[in-house]
């Protein structure tokens, strides 16, 4: 068993002529909260969308608890344990909240001829409402996803994730367009994830209070290369990292 | 947003009964239900043949839109080549009967298979398509096989047609639209059972999945192509063997009769139904086969009212008949 | 075949399938103008035709009235009808928030309704013959025949097509068009009337469309059923594109002579087929078309 559940080799993605990430390393140590920053346009979401696997790398490696996924489809991903959120939202807007997380469990609700035939299959149901449940969304369960408010939307996708029973949670922006009370939440929902069920979590996240609050480890990305790594602490003090925010908020001013 | 959440149905349960978590089955639902079923039994009783041809033509119809049904109103997938494989199916059935005198349950088996067979290979070319393009694709095999079949002179006789030589099932022979009638329904349950049982599966949710968003269902390790691939084959099971139905009550077949026309019409009826309900598909099938049967004497009328009809629904019932009425009698206001 | 046989059907087919050909690429521009703004492929077209073909007819045979009131009053009253059809019906049915699929459904809905319009009013019932504008007189070009009337099909489309195309460039409304081909909620942030752009879009594919049949009915019979041709139109817009207008153009002429050769060399029974193996042929192998963009990736 690898000390690393993700490890991420010399990750470069070129689109056309624009390099995005350039030789890029990231280790995620297994059962620890990972934060992926940086500025807008640093290369967060593309280096997250290789790891999940809807990019293909131009040049690199992935591994995942030492074996080479890079060449993965993105669809086996999540019978590897692998989970993922998406940053604008992808739920299945027609359905209910209750099917919704029933497709998360989709790698779990076959094995045999029966399961796959049954509209409820043993044990997925139960860990389905379970899992609405725990993320406060019992009462929508026969609710459209699309009618859903913006908060519970995200939730939605946190639980549909979940229905994975995944080792690695990729989250994209977990906690853009939250209110504080939800942020609050989710820092105490993802906490307990890691800590108690020992689920590994990879953010990209701009919400720099949940990041330094939850994370063990930060890496920040600028211009597609990692500038910086370390503790929250130790990220916050780098003057090469106060540097590339402070560049951009002179770039927004 | 709040009175939205609380009048939006859940379109895909609520015409699965017994699904829902809370499962108190609707009374009206049941009621529904049994009357079907007395209309259907009684009905051999009490009209005439011309009737019964009309009721199978209808139940064909029906078991046409189920299948549309998987790949457009489960999957999402826009293949309009619906009537070619109907075509299939009957040509495969006819010709298994005509030439090889094969009973007639094993040449409907046969004209499904083959239908569905070649429902995969042409899915696996035309579903890297997607939208209008895939509509189009399908569109144009659709007419390629019309030519096919009028064309093919050896085979399926052409500009002159195919007689169809009666259904055999041993010493038994259906030889009429009453004898056909029993045959007709039981593989209508059969079709609508099997829908329902898919719709309700892992395979059905991972259909509506690949609907609603192709990438989430991607993250939720949903092979999508496959699964686009299997929907378009199901469908073209489903026209296979309504077409292999067809052949057990029709003497005659005629390509005429097999062109983007009437793929156009099974499409128009699910969507006047409802589009990604079997209920709607259903009842889609039935409402509008019986409007254009009554319409039928007067061809130019019914091609008015018919285009009336379409147009009227996406004006004020976009969701289709059910919906609309789910929405007027429940008072309902929909988002 | 002889190698001479051979050189003289190549030039035969070519100057018929570009004559042919250039009705086709007006229909194709005709399709595509609006799914380019709107997005929705219109399965009327072909109805929209045939409508304005027998509007054309009966003005022109049963009226007696002289070809220059006849062919602008025709090109009218397809540009009102088609524009009034988007204003009415289509801004109803995408306000209605049902399916996008739903505006298509309503465009062939349109289809049914014209076709049974034109067989109530009987003119459809018999196979019909439009007067030909011109006297056609055979003519030797190289060693391909054609006739005058051929001659004036081809000159007028390729008119039509430069003032559209001149229209689609340089006035303000055209500026406005591709504007809302591009990105309609943009547009209408910079105050694009979007209802009224549609109209516009829809009015001209109907006075396209119009052309178009007057352009062809000389040359076939008129029936209810005559919109079939649009077909040629949608294989066209398939291997220019489906989103650009040259792209269009092109592929009408491509098709009109594919068409052709198909005739002379292999056999004239598939000459119906050859568009549909075109479509699949080019979707297949080039989905994008000749003219398409690249497909691009989609951003998650």
């Amino acid at each position: 068993m690898a000390d690393h559940l993700l490890q991420v080799d010399d990750l470069t993605v070129k689109f056309g002529g624009l390099t995005a990430v350039n030789r890029f390393d990231i280790s995620v140590q297994r059962g620890t909260i990972h934060a992926l920053i940086g500025p807008n346009g640093a290369g967060k979401s593309t280096t997250f969308n290789c790891i999940s696997r809807f990019y293909q790398p131009t040049t690199g490696r992935i591994l995942l608890d030492g074996a080479d996924v890079t060449n993965m489809p993105a669809s086996t991903m999540a019978r590897l344990g692998v989970a993922r959120t998406f940053q604008n939202l992808e739920l299945f807007g027609e359905l209910t909240v209750f099917e919704n997380v029933m497709i998360g469990a989709h790698v779990h609700a076959g094995g045999t001829w029966r399961n796959a035939l049954s509209a409820r299959p043993a044990g997925v149901v139960e860990h389905v409402e379970h899992l609405l449940e725990r993320t406060g969304l019992t009462p929508y369960r026969n609710t459209s996803a699309r009618n859903l408010d913006f908060g519970h939307q995200k939730l939605l996708e946190l639980a549909r994730a979940l229905a994975i029973r995944p080792r690695l949670l990729l989250l994209d922006e977990p906690a853009a367009g939250l209110r504080n009370r939800e942020i609050a939440a989710l820092d105490a929902l993802l906490t307990d994830l890691c800590r108690r069920e020992g689920i590994t979590i990879l953010l990209v996240e701009h919400v720099m209070q949940l990041v330094m609050a939850i994370s063990d480890r930060v890496t920040v990305l600028n211009f597609g290369t990692k500038i910086a790594e370390g503790t929250p602490e130790e990220v916050r003090n780098d003057p090469s990292v106060i540097e590339a925010y402070l560049g951009q908020e002179m770039a927004h001013a | 947003m709040r009175d939205k959440t609380a009048a939006v149905l859940p379109r895909s349960e609520a015409d699965l009964p017994g699904l829902s978590a809370r499962s108190s089955v609707p009374l009206g639902r049941v009621a529904l239900l049994a009357l079907a079923v007395a209309t259907l039994a009684l009905l051999p009783f009490a009209v005439t043949g011309y009737v019964l041809y009309i009721a199978n033509l209808l139940l064909v119809f029906v078991v046409l839109c189920l299948g549309l049904h998987l790949v457009i109103g489960e999957s999402g997938q826009f293949a309009l080549a619906h009537a070619a494989f109907y075509g299939i199916g009957i040509y495969t059935s006819g010709l298994a009967g005509n030439a090889f005198g094969w009973p007639f349950p094993l040449s409907m088996l046969l004209a499904g298979l083959v239908a569905g067979a070649v429902g995969v290979v042409i899915g696996a070319v035309a579903l890297r398509m997607r939208d209008i393009y895939l509509a189009l694709a399908t569109f144009a095999f659709g007419e390629a096989m019309q030519w096919v079949f009028l064309n093919w002179d050896q085979v399926t006789g052409g500009p002159n047609g195919l007689r169809i030589s009666p259904a055999r099932l041993g010493a038994f022979e259906i030889l009429s639209d009453r004898q056909a009638y029993p045959v007709v329904v039981v593989m209508t349950v059969l079709m609508l059972l099997l829908t329902i049982l898919i719709s309700r599966s892992r395979l059905g949710r991972s259909f509506r999945a690949v609907r609603e968003s192709e990438v989430a269902a991607m993250a939720m390790g949903i092979p999508v192509r496959r699964a686009k691939i299997t929907a378009f084959g199901l469908s073209a099971f489903f026209a296979g063997v309504a077409g292999s139905m067809f052949a057990t009550f029709s003497t005659y077949i005629h390509p005429d009769s097999l062109g983007f026309q009437t793929t156009i019409l099974v499409l128009t009826m699910i969507v006047v139904g409802g589009l990604g309900s079997i209920a709607g598909a259903v009842g889609g099938a039935i409402v509008f086969g019986l409007i254009s049967e009554f319409l039928r004497q007067t061809p130019s009328y019914q091609e008015i009212i018919y285009g009336l009809i379409l147009i009227g629904f996406m004006m004020y019932a976009p969701r289709g008949l059910f919906a609309f009425i789910r929405d007027k009698v429940g008072g309902g206001t929909r988002g | 075949m002889t190698l001479d046989v051979a050189f003289l059907f190549l030039q035969q087919g070519i100057a018929s399938g570009l004559i042919v050909g250039s009705v086709y690429a007006l229909l194709a521009l005709a399709i595509v103008v609006i799914f380019k703004t709107s997005e929705v492929p219109n399965f009327s077209q072909g109805e929209m035709v045939m409508a304005a073909g027998y509007i054309a007819l009966y003005l022109l045979v049963f009226q007696s009235l002289p070809l220059w009131i006849v062919m602008p009053a025709t090109i009218l009253a397809a540009f009102a009808g088609a524009a009034l059809f988007r204003r009415l019906i289509l801004n109803q049915v995408a306000r209605a928030n049902g399916s996008p699929v739903n505006l298509v459904i309503a465009t062939l809905g349109l289809s049914y309704v014209l076709r049974g319009f034109v067989r109530q009013t009987g003119f459809g019932d018999t196979p019909r013959s439009f007067p030909p504008v011109v006297e056609p007189e055979s003519i030797l070009i190289g060693q391909a025949s054609v006739t005058t009337l051929d001659l004036v099909i081809l000159a007028t489309a390729i008119v039509v097509m430069a003032a559209f195309f001149w229209m689609f460039k340089y006035t303000k409304t055209g500026r406005a068009m591709r504007a809302v081909g591009m990105n309609p909620k943009a547009a209408r942030l910079v105050g694009v009337d979007l209802t009224r752009i549609h109209m516009i879009v829809w009015g001209l594919s109907g006075g396209i469309s119009a052309v178009a049949a007057l352009l062809i009915s000389p040359k076939v019979l008129m029936t209810a059923d005559m919109g079939s041709i649009v077909t040629l139109g949608f294989a066209a817009a398939i291997v220019g594109g489906f989103t650009s207008l040259p792209g269009a153009v092109v592929g009408g002429f491509l098709i009109g002579i594919i068409e052709n050769l198909v005739g002379l060399f292999i056999t004239s029974r598939a000459i119906v087929l050859a568009p549909f193996l075109a479509i699949m042929l080019v979707l297949v192998i080039r989905p994008q078309g000749l003219f398409g963009g690249r497909v691009e990736i989609k951003k998650v």
